[in-house]
């Protein structure tokens, strides 16, 4: 599985899959009958091979894919990998004609496909019921009670709350019922605790329309219209076997007894809607998401944010104020030198009374307390994203690597000053990695910013994915280096002379003098 | 381009966007109205990878307005079609449907058995070519024999609870790509549901009565890129944007998207529909598509 998974066919396809034929006739080059097959073997295509190493009962169709020479499909996207090989306009010779003909055969003969659930293993067929009302009145504050505080400490706090409690579930949104636990399971759905016993379906996995639909869309999930209630199919008694010797005996009657599967087609019609309807998913958000998750990525729809700004300020406010007292910012009096005559030990007192300018200095807090604009809606986070990780599980897991919102590139504009500060306010400061410290990694640590929060543009199935970081220049005091490598005193006043304007160098200079 | 007009093709307007899910209308209107549209669906075949992407395509709105007007296709709203015929189903649409399901997983049956038996053809081959072969490969062979044996017998693991009518030995379950049995096409395609006119769509009209394929201009800033042809073949020329007949364009705007243009070997291209007088007559030629005449400039950067 792994192996044809990986990667884009046409490459992935000459070397790794070739490499056990020939290992196996490279230790007997003397017998020509072995090298004549084996040459035989890689002439005829890797079909075989490749059937060899998946093993017969998973291929499903795939070797008809396979047989059509996954080199050709490459004219499937021509972007990519055929950039070398278009030309620049037609002209009109029937090598042109028949190359774009094969490009359009092969592009017909991949897309043809159907998918299929390989039989066998009763147990392992993925197969989810459309259930879409069950949920409607299920309220998930009951039970994230105290997940919406803990959501609320999202700005600081987060690991250390958020790995007791249960992540944010969605539970009215979700619409299909897993029947049976596949692979899937793992990374998606949830199962929602706390029922009573008698509850049918007690402990399934539900998953959330983009999930269900990305699921079938792969060929991992058959998604069927129930014919009857989700109390007949999954009865409250916690016997699954006995369930499951019924459901086989159903099997036998009628396999479409209780409901019968539905298309692709049929999956985005029900599961694909506008913003904000329950139990659905819009087409541009699920672009996103599926393009994700192709990539390899772990997707969870951020959690909303209830009252998220309006708990912290106050006490941090206080603590900035005592930040406040300690630094002094300097009073400037209407005429003068802009550095008042003194003595002075350090440059950090005198570039801090020369900054005039206020400046955006990022903090825990910063952007929540000046300005508090909540998120509108194409510019809200909707979902959250994992870089993959072995120990990454749906309901426990480290704060997100990326914070991501989805916008459509007709209907949108580029977002306001406002609309990315509301956003950025959303998201946790994240502000790169423990070894950039120090005066080395200074322009990593600026161009990474302090927040950070990603726009995912989508035209009509076309997706650019935008970073947005709050600067973070505030944060990089360079005089602060200058005091570091302070040798004597002369040394002192001479780095002095260049840096600081005229008068200021004299009167600094003579009551050093004096001084001495 | 001459198009047989027979063929009506399906879009799907799901949530306000325009999706086709049937392959042979994909190639239909790739072939004859140059509509190549973008494929946003995971390929099941290969489910890890961006490159490659299958079904649906996604249209804009202007290419499905296009079909419309030019008679090739209806839309079809997917979900009230759906509904309506889903929880009220009369039981020979049913039955038909489920005919249909059971003849796909017969196929696909028949081509695991096919594929099978290649398998086992070429293995016993290669047995019989060396006999003396090295430990790993013998391994592996009787191993992958033993596994599709497992396989011919039909499904010994549940046997206790099947009563071993061997009618059929648990076909693989399929899942179609569209609902085409389940849901029968409107004999009269009723442009019941209309599209309203995008703004684009004149300059949109223009260039594809031409022979231009347009994708989506995001990567390049625009609305459009567009190919002198099949996109499998060409690369594209132009970026286009379309400006209304009287909006005033930034200088700016041009420079910023003819230099760009330009950095990526294309040419700026722009257009707009002149609107159409009350005097003169209101179908004003027919490559405007119901409007006026359609102006159309390109811009590259000289560099001079």
């Amino acid at each position: 599985m792994s192996l044809d998974d990986d990667d884009n066919p046409s490459l992935a396809l000459p070397a790794p899959l070739l490499s056990p034929s020939s290992s196996s006739s490279s230790p007997l080059p003397a017998d020509p009958a072995t090298a004549a097959a084996a040459a035989a073997a890689t002439d005829d295509l890797t079909a075989e091979d490749l059937i060899e190493d998946e093993g017969a009962a998973s291929q499903d169709f795939r070797a008809f894919a396979a047989a059509l020479q996954f080199r050709k499909t490459a004219g499937v996207s021509a972007q990519t990998i055929r950039r070398g090989e278009k030309d620049f306009e037609a002209h009109g010779t029937r090598a042109q004609a028949d190359a774009l003909e094969q490009s359009r055969a092969a592009m017909r003969d991949v897309l043809s496909y159907t998918r299929v659930h390989p039989a066998g293993k009763r147990g392992d067929l993925a197969r989810g019921w459309y259930f879409p009302a069950w949920w409607e009145g299920y309220r998930e504050e009951e039970v994230g009670g105290e997940e919406g505080g803990g959501g609320g400490g999202s700005g600081s706090g987060k690991e250390g709350r958020e790995g007791e409690k249960k992540p944010f579930g969605f539970v009215r949104e979700r619409v299909v019922v897993l029947e049976g636990s596949s692979v899937a399971s793992q990374a998606l759905g949830r199962a929602v605790t706390g029922q009573a016993k008698d509850r049918p379906a007690r402990g399934r996995d539900w998953l959330l329309p983009e999930e269900a639909l990305y699921l079938v869309e792969r060929g991992s999930l058959d998604l069927w219209w129930p014919l009857k209630g989700l109390e007949e199919l999954f009865p409250p008694d916690g016997t699954t076997e006995a369930v499951k010797e019924e459901g086989a005996e159903a099997d036998e009657v009628d396999e479409y007894d209780a409901g019968f599967p539905l298309s692709l087609q049929a999956a985005y019609a029900l599961l694909i809607g506008n913003d904000g309807e329950r139990g659905k998913i819009s087409l541009q958000k699920f672009q996103v998401y599926s393009n994700l998750k192709r990539c390899g990525y772990n997707v969870l729809r951020a959690p909303p944010t209830v009252n998220h700004p309006t708990t912290k300020p106050a006490t941090t406010t206080l603590w900035q104020w005592f930040a406040s007292l300690l630094t002094r910012t300097p009073h400037h009096p209407p005429y003068g030198p802009l550095v008042q005559p003194g003595l002075y030990r350090s440059y950090a007192s005198i570039y801090r009374q020369m900054t005039l300018l206020p400046r955006h200095v990022p903090s825990a807090t910063s952007l929540t307390t000046t300005t508090q604009p909540a998120m509108r809606d194409p510019f809200t986070i909707h979902f959250h994203v994992w870089k993959s990780a072995q120990k990454w599980s749906k309901l426990r897991h480290p704060p997100p690597d990326f914070q991501l919102a989805v916008v459509d590139a007709q209907a949108s504009a580029v977002p306001t000053g406002g609309e990315i500060a509301a956003l950025l306010g959303a998201t946790p400061p994240e502000p790169g990695k423990p070894e950039w410290a120090g005066p080395g990694r200074l322009y990593a640590r600026l161009k990474h910013g302090y927040r950070n929060v990603l726009v995912a543009v989508v035209d009509h199935g076309v997706i650019n994915y935008m970073r947005f970081a709050e600067g973070r220049f505030g944060a990089e005091e360079l005089y602060g280096r200058f005091d570091h490598h302070r040798g004597g005193g002369g040394d002192w006043v001479g780095v002095g002379l260049a840096m600081i304007p005229g008068n200021v160098i004299v009167d600094s200079i003579i009551s050093y003098y004096l001084l001495k | 381009m001459a198009a047989p007009a027979e063929r009506q093709v399906r879009i799907s307007r799901v949530a306000g966007r325009y999706l086709v899910f049937d392959i042979d209308d994909v190639v239909h209107i790739r072939r004859h109205y140059g509509i190549c549209a973008v494929l946003t669906g995971t390929m099941p075949q290969n489910p890890t990878q961006n490159l490659f992407l299958g079904l649906p395509i996604e249209l804009h709105a202007e290419e499905a307005r296009l079909l419309v007007d030019k008679g090739a296709g209806y839309i079809a709203d997917e979900l009230t079609d759906h509904l309506s015929q889903l929880s009220v189903m009369d039981a020979s649409t049913r039955k038909a449907y489920l005919q249909h399901l059971k003849q796909q997983r017969r196929n696909a049956q028949q081509v695991f058995d096919e594929e099978k038996a290649k398998v086992q053809a070429k293995h016993q081959g290669k047995r019989k070519a060396k006999p003396a072969a090295v430990t790993e490969t013998t391994a592996a062979v009787t191993e992958t024999e033993e596994d599709t044996s497992l396989f011919d017998t039909p499904k010994p693991p549940s046997t206790t609870l099947t009563t071993t009518t061997p009618k059929e030995p648990s076909l693989p379950g399929v899942t179609p790509t569209t609902s085409a049995p389940l849901i029968p096409s409107p004999t009269p395609p009723s442009p019941a549901v209309g599209i309203p006119r995008p703004a684009n769509y004149p300059l949109y009209n223009y260039l594809n009565a031409r022979g231009y394929y347009t994708t989506p201009g995001l990567r390049f800033g625009g609305d459009y890129s567009v190919y002198p042809g099949d996109p499998f073949r060409y690369h594209a020329h132009y970026l286009a944007n379309s400006y209304g007949w009287d909006v005033e364009v930034a200088m700016l705007d041009l420079v910023a998207s003819g230099r760009l243009g330009t950095a990526v070997k294309k040419s700026f291209l722009f257009g707009a529909e002149k609107p159409v007088e009350e005097g003169s007559g209101a179908d004003g030629g027919g490559e405007g598509g119901g409007g006026g005449e359609v102006r159309v400039f390109c811009i590259e950067w000289a560099g001079m």
